[in-house]
């Protein structure tokens, strides 16, 4: 993902800004890390480029 | 012509994600003339891309989504932003000048499960509307201002009855595309919000 998508992202559950956290980054692109929401503290995963901003009851593995 | 890896991985995906047929090409060809230069789109279910690239070629900034993974990582690999996400939940309000949106819609028995990413692309449970109707309740909130919904329905969905349901969501709708098929009749409806 790119760092722009932040603006119009947020916490699925209770719509609250998301904090970035980078683990691996390649030429931009945020390819893992972690969204975390500022105000629930729930974990949203980014693996391959993707954030999986699925609620936690629906998230599952996205490697097939 | 050598089939290379990426090309066979993309066929093991093929029977789990979408592949766009006259649905999707209606809602890209009558979404294109909604957008243009420096629009904010988002495409819910996205599957393969395909009406996400067509409304990024008009110079739109397209977002898109899908709750299916594989499609995810297609969206990915065809460059466009993607969200692993259920509807409109995870983003903010007010941001879009147009959501589009070809849903699930054919009405399914009720024994029959969804059991893979496949028949969650065409099932809309037993009247058609199991995913459309938790859109039109929230899709109003991530509108901009003079924000427009368009979205894809069937007759088999039963189009009064989305209306309806758009109507409780604050959205008013009209017909501004249609084609007919042998069993069905395409329809794209334009959901504008109504005045509250």
């Amino acid at each position: 993902m790119n760092e722009d998508l932040l603006d119009i992202i947020c916490c699925p559950l209770d719509k609250s800004e998301l904090e970035l956290d980078v683990r691996d980054r390649d030429d931009g692109e945020i390819v893992s890390g972690t969204l975390t929401c500022t105000e629930c503290g729930e974990a949203y995963p980014i693996e391959d480029g993707i954030p999986n901003l699925l609620p936690p009851d629906m998230r599952e593995e996205t490697t097939a | 012509m050598s089939d290379d890896r990426p090309e066979l991985a993309r066929q093991r995906d093929l029977d789990q994600v979408y592949e766009p047929a006259e649905d999707s090409h209606l809602l890209a060809e009558t979404a294109r003339e909604y957008v243009g230069e420096g629009d904010l789109v988002l495409e819910v279910g996205t599957g393969s891309g395909y009406v996400a690239t067509a409304l990024a070629k008009t110079g739109a900034d397209v977002v898109t989504t899908d709750i299916n993974p594989m499609a995810c990582r297609e969206a990915h690999e065809a460059g466009l932003p993607v969200v692993r996400a259920n509807l409109v939940e995870p983003f903010r309000d007010g941001v879009f000048d147009l959501v589009a949106f070809n849903p699930p819609y054919l009405p399914t028995p009720p024994e029959h499960e969804f059991d893979d990413w496949m028949e969650r692309a065409l099932s809309g449970g037993e009247d058609g509307r199991a995913v459309v109707d938790p859109f039109l309740e929230t899709v109003r909130r991530v509108l901009a201002a003079d924000g427009v919904v368009l979205l894809l329905v069937s007759s088999l969905t039963d189009i009064e009855a989305v209306r309806k349901r758009a109507a409780a969501g604050g959205l008013s709708a009209r017909e501004v595309a249609d084609e007919s098929h042998p069993f069905e009749r395409l329809v794209v409806l334009e959901l504008r919000p109504t005045e509250q």
